[in-house]
């Protein structure tokens, strides 16, 4: 503490502003000017920013003078540049899951047991135990419960069609679906412990799962369809999937005939595939259980 | 060594000026890009439900796209989703006024268009919208801006812009790249 008062100048505890009159008299014009600049500064910036700029804009976004300033100040803030004109369009959702909080808290509450006992009874047959089908029925376990979910309810709502699946969809309450999702999602650890599969693939369709390809406009397979990388929250873990289950739903993504992928990004994305490049993808998707 | 008082404020005044020209430089130009350029932060401060989008009114699947409107009035209703952009193709004409409006259903994207105005995040929850005019006609790149994830190297659109004399919509006013994906 001793050293640190020994380094202020000794101007006997006076600050600046008590500083000796012919330092304060050379300062004076200092102080004058140097306010003088800033609130210049402050003015030009004002102009600039709330007058001058709305005023270019104003045009561009066919907003009258007095409104882009108005904006530009936050007095109408939210008003819309252009009042836009809705939409004539049809609404034709091509699935109506929409994932709030309604939907979520159905899910968090599945019953797992009770979805067993409906699994059981209606998925098992064609399924498999446990989800781990052994045919070219689709496998359910290692998927979310978001995954099985979507599906479901977009057979329910006719999103999505099928010969059976349609009518065991309708035939469920939405809380079935929901206790379904969870018990094969559960399931999933048992899954996982089968443990690792081998990847069976071309170099050229590793690089399409793994990185995509840019200049096609491919985004990598691996981006979404992996247990919580990215990409919709409903997207289904492919990995260990049945091949021909996964090259029909891509062929049938491709032309048009199964659309309840939101936005069609599958449908863009397998009509980007040529044919060949599909059941490769296909298998290699399947590995080895 | 006691430094002339006069030294100091000549010093300080020459480093004012430094300081008061690279503001002045930099004001100009922003002043510069917002005048003729019409580059500005959007203003335009508009919800939309990301949740519900695709059941929306106006960022249903079949309201994608370039649409002119009955006002006569070219909009372009894009979806910036991971990891595409939906549609990933847009016909715009020249010389004329054009609207594109952005929104995404998942998570921050973003959009330019280089030697354009056309530059703005897609924040989930807004609609992004921008004015704009394009002069040159060809195909130009609309690339995501913003990492939105593993796929965001491949989320690249097309902004294909042609002559007004080719620019022929549809009775429903509505014009696409090419084929129009089966619906
Ligand atoms: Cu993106």
């Amino acid at each position: 503490m001793a050293r640190q008062t020994d380094l202020v100048p000794d101007d006997g505890g006076v600050s600046p502003a008590g500083a000796p009159a012919e330092q304060r008299a050379l300062d004076r014009p200092w102080r004058l000017w140097a306010s003088i600049i800033v609130a210049g500064a402050l003015l030009v910036g004002a102009l600039i920013g709330f007058v001058l700029i709305p005023a270019g804009q104003a045009g561009n976004a066919n907003l009258s003078l007095y409104e882009a300033v108005c904006r530009a100040l936050g007095i109408r803030s939210g008003s819309p540049a252009q009042v836009q004109p809705v939409s004539s369009a049809v609404s034709v959702p091509v699935s109506e899951v929409s994932w709030d909080p309604a939907v979520m808290r159905i899910l968090a509450e599945g019953n797992s047991r009770r979805g067993a006992a409906i699994a059981a009874q209606t998925c098992a047959s064609c399924h498999g135990d446990k989800g781990l089908s052994q045919s070219d029925v689709p496998a359910l376990a290692g998927q979310s419960p978001y995954a099985i979910y979507k599906q479901l309810a977009d057979y329910r709502s006719g999103a999505r069609a099928h010969p059976q699946m349609t009518g065991v969809a309708k035939a469920l309450s939405v809380p079935d679906l929901a206790a379904v999702s969870a018990y094969f999602a559960a399931a999933s650890k048992e899954y996982a412990a089968i443990g690792a599969r081998d990847l069976v693939s071309e170099v050229e369709i590793e690089r399409l799962a793994r990185e995509g390809n840019s200049r096609r406009r491919i985004p990598a397979c691996l981006s979404c369809h992996l247990n919580g990388v990215g990409g919709p929250i409903e997207t289904p873990v492919i990995i260990g999937q049945n091949d021909d289950y996964l090259l029909a739903q891509m062929n049938a993504y491709a032309s048009g005939q199964r659309r309840n992928d939101v936005y069609g990004r599958m449908r863009d994305i397998s009509a980007k595939l040529t044919p060949a490049e599909r059941a490769a993808l296909a298998r290699y998707f399947q590995g080895t259980l | 060594m006691a430094i002339d008082e006069g030294a100091i404020l000549k010093s300080e005044l020459r480093w004012a000026m430094v300081v008061g020209g690279i503001v002045l430089v930099i004001l100009s130009a922003i002043l510069f890009a917002a005048l003729s350029m019409h580059i500005n932060p959007p203003s335009n401060r508009e919800f939309a439900d990301p949740k519900t989008l695709h059941t929306s009114d106006e960022f249903t699947e079949a309201n994608l796209g370039t649409r002119v409107e009955p006002d006569g009035k070219v909009v372009a209703r894009i979806i910036a989703t991971q990891f595409n952009f939906v549609p990933d193709c847009i016909v715009v004409p020249a010389g004329r006024d054009v609207t594109l409006r952005f929104t995404t259903p998942d998570v921050i994207h973003g959009i330019l268009v280089a030697g354009t105005n056309v530059n703005t995040m897609i924040v989930p929850g807004y609609v992004a919208q921008v004015h704009t005019r394009f002069t040159r006609t060809g195909d130009l790149m609309m690339p995501c801006h913003e990492y939105c994830g593993l796929g965001h190297s491949q989320m690249i659109a097309t902004v294909r812009v042609v002559p007004p004399g080719a620019f022929r919509p549809a009775a429903d006013g509505r014009i696409a790249c090419g084929e129009r994906r089966p619906a």
